[in-house]
């Protein structure tokens, strides 16, 4: 009786403990989807967390008004960021955020500590006048920025700002913790070619070449490419048109009208692209920001200017696909900036929803992370830029004025770790990893394909083509389908052929004795009359059961 | 020969003599309702075999979850239905001898190659890989035309008209199908409205009883 009684209460004793470890299981503070094969938002595991978020407070802004600091610039410089549309990953692994709002750009290294701000411009050459929206020439203030939109940086530490309201792009090397000199400045294109009257210069990229490309978003003709003399070369990588039902409308229109008529039918021009980036191979990623749009969403250019994608990806939707109406506003998809990791995957932020989609290099959908409650962490207002180091994925927001730090969870990583050997054929390698992933979320549709390939690779035809069904990939089900059709069929190849074999034999025998009169036609008119007889019992027993059965209730 | 055949013997006589073999079935008066009401339920069943079943790289549309019988039903059964009452009465207003009863049964005779070439190739599919598609098609495209010519020779033999009139009263007939398919639409929403409208009424004074 003693020896239970301890028994019990150890027992009592385990419960609790094991009661007291449950809470211990983390929970993920948002809902997480991810696409299956059908465009399906499945729940899946969040593949980024939040891991910090910086302010201008804990840039370290407040030395910008200190006099004893090495950054003083002035009493009354705001310690805060504003507005701010556009950051940068320096080669040398240091940000430069535009702070558009006051002027200046902020320069601090991969954990946020400032290590300076430049807010003025020595050393421009050229008294310039612009046109601005109004209509009126003004001249440019020349030492100062007016609403940096756009910087780059390239790996001797030049810095190109897309000086957006001086309607110029400046290109500027540091001179002190507080100012940067400039080397050249690019205006607006004295060129027929350049129609508009005015240079809103938003984003700028430079290519290993110093070739400048710089983006306006009233020219739809591609990106406007500056020599490294600051002499227009031309245009690059426009989007096409999207053929819309009323664009073939007008087509057709237009060869039946007059030309008064064609004159005043609107034009179908292409849609000029919002934001792009540089990977380390020299390829120009470009996203457009128009609501859901399909045609060129996403581009990847060579120096041509010409979408390799095009030939390369798996897949061409990006974002999400639906668009949703709350209290009379439709939010759609609007791709605002894209970052490309080291790695080659693909990060794309939507402005709407304040989502981050991430892509492998052929374009496969991986993880979506980031929503647009900006109340909480990981949630953002105005994401206005997005940039990627090794990992981590970081993502600008102009309203509450602050930078967000996502880091890879464990499925994450699993996830990356799995696409990198499935991208380079390793599908076996692969295997495991997809396991892990397909343990945490079943429906993840990557992890079914990698699955499917792996199986394929070591002779599972089975199932490989089990894997395919659920991926709903027919090409790599037919791949799997050939190779275990043609395995039974080397496997039972003598049986086949003795059955074959036998029925021929069968056939002639048969033939032989009905010529024969050995078998009267009664015969197989008795045989076939039984067997139907045979089977209108069993019909009617069924259907006898199943109206007792149907009584009995 | 001796035309004594049982019913469905006639079947499989008028696929295998195209020419002569409506001809005969006219001249012997055979053809059984029956039969055809049978031969279009089989139409439906084959439809639906080879939109629901099939092997997974030929019809990965099987393999989703949604299915609906509807546009199979419109697709078999209605278009029969209305081929046989717009042929008729095309073919009453150009002079052509046959009654309904006799062309609703020359028509499902014709499907029954259609039927046999839709039903084996979507079984065929299960063992077929997508580089073997060439037989998948060749079957379906055999049983197809071969209904198609079948159901020249049925209209020619069922109306006794020359080759150009069969054509331009087949032509006719599908335009005329088009037609009363929109018909039945326009009449379908119309009823909805008018169903909707008494529907609002019973409704409305419904709440004028309670309060």
């Amino acid at each position: 009786m003693k020896f239970r009684k301890i028994l019990s209460v150890l027992l009592v004793a385990l419960m609790a403990v094991s009661v007291m470890i449950v809470p211990a299981l983390a929970v993920d503070p948002y809902t997480t989807y991810s696409y299956d094969a059908w465009d399906n938002a499945l729940p899946s595991q969040a593949g980024y967390e939040v891991i910090n978020t910086v302010n201008g407070d804990d840039i370290g802004l407040w030395q910008l008004s200190d006099p004893t600091s090495e950054f003083y610039i002035s009493e009354n410089e705001p310690s805060t960021l504003s507005d701010s549309k556009d950051f940068f990953l320096s080669p040398n692994k240091e940000f430069y955020i535009a702070d558009t709002g006051n002027n200046r750009i902020v320069k601090t290294d991969l954990d946020f500590n400032l290590l300076a701000c430049y807010k003025y411009f020595p050393g421009s050459t050229s008294k310039h006048t612009v046109v601005d929206e109004s209509g009126n020439e003004i001249e440019v203030d020349a030492d100062e920025l007016k609403s940096p939109y756009g910087v780059f940086v390239d790996e001797d530490d030049v810095i190109y700002i897309a000086d957006r309201d001086n309607q110029r792009v400046v290109k500027c090397v540091e001179e002190t913790k507080t100012s940067a000199r400039i080397l050249n400045e690019y205006y607006r294109p004295e060129t027929p070619l350049y129609e508009s009257v005015s240079f809103y210069c938003t984003k700028v990229v430079v290519d290993a070449a110093k070739n400048v490309y710089v983006i306006c978003p009233a020219v739809n003709k591609g990106a406007i490419m500056f020599s490294d003399s600051g002499s227009f070369v031309g245009y690059y990588g426009a989007n096409r048109v999207e053929v819309t039902a009323e664009v073939i409308r007008n087509k057709l229109w237009r060869k039946i009208a007059s030309e008064q008529q064609i004159a005043s039918l609107t034009k179908s021009t292409p849609v000029e692209y919002a934001n792009f980036d540089i990977d380390k191979e020299g390829f120009i990623y470009t996203v457009t920001e128009v609501a859901n749009a399909s045609t060129d969403a996403v581009k990847k250019m060579n120096p041509a200017g010409y979408n390799i994608l095009e030939r390369t990806a798996d897949n061409n939707e990006f974002g999400d696909q639906v668009s949703a109406t709350y209290n009379g506003t439709t939010y759609a998809t609007r791709l605002t900036d894209i970052a490309v990791s080291d790695d080659g995957f693909i990060n794309i932020l939507d402005y709407t929803t304040g989502r981050v989609f991430q892509y492998d290099e052929r374009c496969n959908l991986l993880l979506i992370f980031g929503f647009d409650q900006e109340e909480q962490r990981g949630g953002f207002n105005n994401p206005n830029a997005l940039e990627t180091y090794g990992n981590n994925v970081y993502v600008l927001d102009g309203r509450n004025n602050d930078i967000t730090t996502f880091g890879l969870t464990e499925f994450g990583q699993y996830v990356h770790d799995a696409i990198q050997l499935h991208n380079r054929g390793f599908y076996e390698e692969a295997y495991d990893l997809w396991q892990e992933v397909l343990k945490r979320d079943g429906g993840y549709y990557m992890a079914l394909v990698g699955t499917a390939k792996a199986l394929y690779n070591q002779d599972d035809y089975e199932g490989a083509m089990k894997y395919s069904k659920l991926s709903f990939y027919a090409d790599e089900y037919d791949k799997a389908f050939e190779a275990s059709r043609q395995e039974t069929l080397r496997d039972n190849f003598t049986l086949y052929v003795i059955i074959i074999f036998l029925l021929v034999i069968l056939y002639f025998v048969v033939k032989y004795l009905q010529k024969k009169g050995k078998i009267p036609k009664k015969l197989i008119a008795t045989a076939c009359g039984k067997v139907v007889d045979a089977c209108k019992n069993a019909a009617v027993s069924v259907v006898d059961k199943i109206k007792k059965g149907g009584k009995g209730k | 020969m001796i035309y004594d055949m049982k019913p469905w013997q006639w079947v499989t006589h008028v696929i295998f003599h195209p020419t002569e073999g409506f001809e005969d079935m006219r001249w012997k008066k055979a053809g059984s309702l029956k039969i055809s009401f049978f031969i279009v339920f089989l139409l439906f069943a084959s439809q639906v075999f080879s939109t629901r079943y099939g092997g997974f790289a030929y019809n990965t549309r099987a393999y989703s979850d949604v299915f609906n019988i509807m546009p199979i039903l419109v697709q078999s059964v209605a278009y029969y239905g209305t081929w046989v009452v717009s042929n008729w009465s095309i073919c009453t207003l150009f002079d052509g001898e046959g009654n309904m009863r006799r062309v609703a049964i020359y028509t499902a005779y014709s499907l029954v190659p259609f039927i046999i070439g839709n039903t084996l190739s979507t079984a065929l599919s299960y063992f077929l890989t997508l580089d073997e598609s060439i037989w998948y098609n060749a079957i379906s495209m055999i049983g197809l035309w071969w209904s198609v010519i079948l159901m020249v020779f049925a209209m020619k033999a069922c109306h006794q008209y020359s080759f150009t009139m069969t054509f331009v009263s087949m032509i006719s007939t599908v335009a005329g199908m088009v037609l009363i398919l929109c018909l039945l639409a326009l009449i379908m929403s119309l009823f909805q409205q008018v169903y909707v409208f008494f529907a609002t009424i019973y409704t409305e004074i419904l709440y004028r009883f309670r309060s």
